[in-house]
């Protein structure tokens, strides 16, 4: 039966990935029942679609053909980077809990857990083998396996990551550092990571999730992010992509916000060789509202795919979007973003904007926002363009001196800084700052620019 | 300083400029006037170096240098300015940042030290108080959002900033009301100077009453078609165009 589903996505046999991912889906069990039946049901979803191939409206421009090549390994011995790697790979200067993850491991020992006051923090592989423990109640029903065959894949390997739960009316000022790091071993890795953040009704709080790889990974790393918002709560989420360029990323993110509950979605790449992106956000209850910044700063045949989506659930809603694009060399960037607006969901606004800038005759983008809109009292509003530097702004600022290539590097920089410049956590802004002046010819000038506006 | 010979220009493949000549001493103030499209800007570009705008003939000379040969960049290093009849906004670049870099770029050309954040302030915060600009300007971005007269203001900032050796100013007047036209003069009179010259580009004869020039053309056709002192600018005023066009081809 599995047999014919891959048919159906045009391979002629399973692929070397998927082969492996069966094998581990079918791994032992686990002592925590919920934590078991939540398996299977992953397992199976993933079981009956396999991996997505380019007939998949959703992966239409995204072939997976290099990924499947890869039998990725799962579960091996996980290796212990030394502090000056992981130093040196973190974001420094932030306050608050850090939690390090090797290969989706959680890593004691390179983690700093401070006891935050109003806020609980949990490993999730200390508590699958414990049949006692409650898990929040919406693990796994955020992300819609059925809908999403690495979510399902990600369900059925539930084992790592971690739950956060605000309580009720707190405001957590230090961020929460989630830092992924991806460290190669003898054949490509893979791992399967699931964040839970529950904010409670008027809490506050903020997260970073951080990608990234130390040495030249070819692993893949597959991570599940649920997001739930009670009402009145406030959550700012930063999830910043910035892997090996060999390496491959694909992740989801699943927001249910409720009533006057705000969500700020700041979503980075600068990493993988092919990374993809769902973020999807339903704002179910009036006053509910999501904010959306993205920026993919692409060079070389990097390959990034953001597929966004916000359900307009209630009335008094309000989302906007503002995805952006920096594509060098032969890179290529998919955007695909969704705004739907269902019925009776009046008094609504949707503004979504995805602008590129393509600094090589090769690089490519693809890009749709749509809007789906089935009440008619909205305000909304969408577009797309791609496009070069500015021309006439580049003769205005060479003809006050400044040479032709920092001109351009500037001009670069100011596009993606208009994302960039939304994150409130200043060492995270620097980090991007940086990673965006990385990515330009001449860097120099551009350091200089960070200076100049401190 | 300026030597322009039988210049000629076109754009989009449509000549502009016909054989234009102007002769620009240091210590004086020309105004160019003339109908629209008669390539008053074109002639501004070309001297700022824009790209579009080909040469197809003649010469330019600028302080014993090819002008023609310089990227825009260099000619600007070697003071040459120009205020934009319509100034562009670089959303995302900070105003402050921009006239740093330009006054550093500058500096470093003409082997002087930079300037630290500091001595920088101070300089251009007093070059504000003399436009009357107030200082949240500075954390702007170029020119975004700024209302017409606003952003004529902060191109003769930019050029009470950089002291230029030749200013051209391309309708930095239009636009601006009674005081801001007042304030943009007074700019340009403390520039003047025995080293410096200034073009201005103007269609009305008011700001030559601010700013008192030593000579004035007339453009027409790609051409300087007459040369007068001051009063031509009234008689201009007076009499509009079509005179010196029939007293050229005459
Ligand atoms: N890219 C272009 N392609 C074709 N024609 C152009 C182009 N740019 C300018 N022109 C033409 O060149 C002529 C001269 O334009 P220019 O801007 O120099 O005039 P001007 O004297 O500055 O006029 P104004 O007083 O209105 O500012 C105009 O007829 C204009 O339409
Ligand atoms: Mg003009």
């Amino acid at each position: 039966m599995s047999q014919t589903a891959a048919n159906d996505n045009g391979a002629a046999a399973l692929s070397a990935a998927e082969t492996a991912f069966r094998q581990s889906l079918a791994g032992p069990m686990v002592a925590n029942a919920t934590v078991s039946a939540l398996r299977a049901a992953g397992r199976a979803a993933f079981e009956a679609t396999g991996l997505p191939g380019i007939r998949d409206e959703a992966w239409k421009y995204t072939n997976l053909r290099a990924l499947a090549r890869r039998a990725f390994a799962h579960g091996g011995p996980v290796p212990v980077p030394d502090d000056a790697a992981v130093e040196s790979a973190a974001i420094g200067g932030l306050a608050g809990p850090r939690l390090v993850f090797v290969n989706g491991h959680y890593v004691a020992e390179l983690s700093d857990l401070p006891t935050v006051s109003g806020l609980d923090i949990a490993s999730l592989a200390s508590l699958i083998q414990d049949p006692e423990a409650e898990l929040p109640e919406n693990l796994c029903r955020l992300a819609d396996p059925g809908q999403h065959p690495f979510s399902a894949l990600n369900q059925g390997l539930l084992e790592h990551g971690v739950l956060l739960r605000t309580h009720t009316g707190t405001v957590i000022s230090d961020p929460v550092y989630l830092l992924f790091l991806s460290v190669p071993g003898a054949e490509p890795q893979t791992c399967h990571p699931r964040v839970f953040i529950d904010s409670a009704v008027d809490s506050s709080l903020s997260v970073l999730e951080h990608y990234v790889s130390l040495g030249s990974s070819q692993n893949l790393t597959n991570v599940v992010t649920e997001l739930q918002l009670d009402r009145g709560s406030r959550l700012r989420h930063y999830r910043v992509q910035d892997e090996a360029t060999t390496a491959f990323h694909v992740g989801g993110v699943f927001a249910r916000v409720g009533r006057d509950a705000r969500l700020e979605s700041h979503n980075l790449h600068f990493g993988a060789a092919l990374a993809r992106l769902d973020l999807e956000v339903a704002l179910n209850q009036p006053g509910a509202e999501v904010e959306m910044n993205g920026l993919y700063c692409l060079g070389g045949r990097q390959h990034v795919d953001n597929h966004t989506r916000v359900d307009h659930f209630a009335p008094h809603t309000r989302s906007t979007e503002d995805y952006r694009g920096v594509l060098n060399d032969r890179s290529r960037g998919v955007f695909n973003g969704k705004a739907i607006v269902h019925e009776d969901a009046q008094k609504i606004e949707a503004h979504q904007s995805n602008s590129n800038l393509l600094l090589s005759e090769q690089a490519e983008v693809d890009t749709k926002p749509e809007l789906e809109i089935y009440a008619d009292d909205v305000k909304c509003s969408h577009g797309a363009t791609v496009g070069q530097l500015d021309q006439t702004a580049l003769f205005y600022l060479r003809s006050r001196g400044i040479d032709a290539e920092a001109a351009r590097a500037l001009l670069t920089f100011a596009f993606a800084e208009a994302v960039v410049g939304r994150v409130e956590l200043e060492p995270v802004r620097r980090r991007l700052e940086t990673a965006v002046a990385g990515a330009l010819p001449d860097r120099s000038l551009i350091e200089n620019l960070i200076g100049a506006d401190a | 300083m300026l030597s322009i010979n039988n210049l000629q220009a076109s754009v989009g493949g449509k000549q502009i400029l016909n054989g234009l000549d102007l002769e620009v001493e240091a210590g004086q103030v020309h105004a160019i006037m003339g109908p629209n499209g008669s390539g008053k800007s074109t002639l501004a570009n070309v001297l700022a170096g824009r790209e579009g705008y080909e040469v197809t003939g003649g010469s330019v000379v600028y302080r014993d240098q090819d002008l023609l040969e310089l990227a825009p960049e260099e000619r600007a290093r070697e003071g040459v300015f120009l205020a934009f009849q319509y100034p562009v906004e670089i959303p995302g670049v900070n105003n402050a940042y921009l006239l740093k870099a330009a006054l550093n770029a500058q500096r470093k050309h003409r082997g002087e030290p930079e300037l630290d954040a500091f001595e920088f302030l101070a300089l251009v915060k007093d070059r504000m108080k003399l436009m009357g600009m107030d200082e949240s300007f500075l954390n702007r971005g170029v020119n975004e959002g700024f209302s017409g007269g606003e952003k004529k203001r902060n191109e003769i900032l930019q050029m009470a900033v950089l002291e230029p050796r030749l200013a051209v100013l391309d309708e930095t007047d239009s636009g601006l009301d009674i005081d801001a036209l007042r304030i943009v003069a007074g700019g340009v009179n403390s520039l003047r100077s025995a080293d410096r010259a200034i073009v201005l580009v103007t269609h009305y004869q008011r700001l030559l009453d601010y700013i008192e020039p030593d000579f004035v053309h007339v453009l027409s056709g790609g051409r300087i078609v007459k040369t007068g002192d001051k009063d031509l600018a009234l008689e201009l005023e007076s009499r509009g165009y079509d005179w010196t066009r029939e007293a050229a081809s005459a």
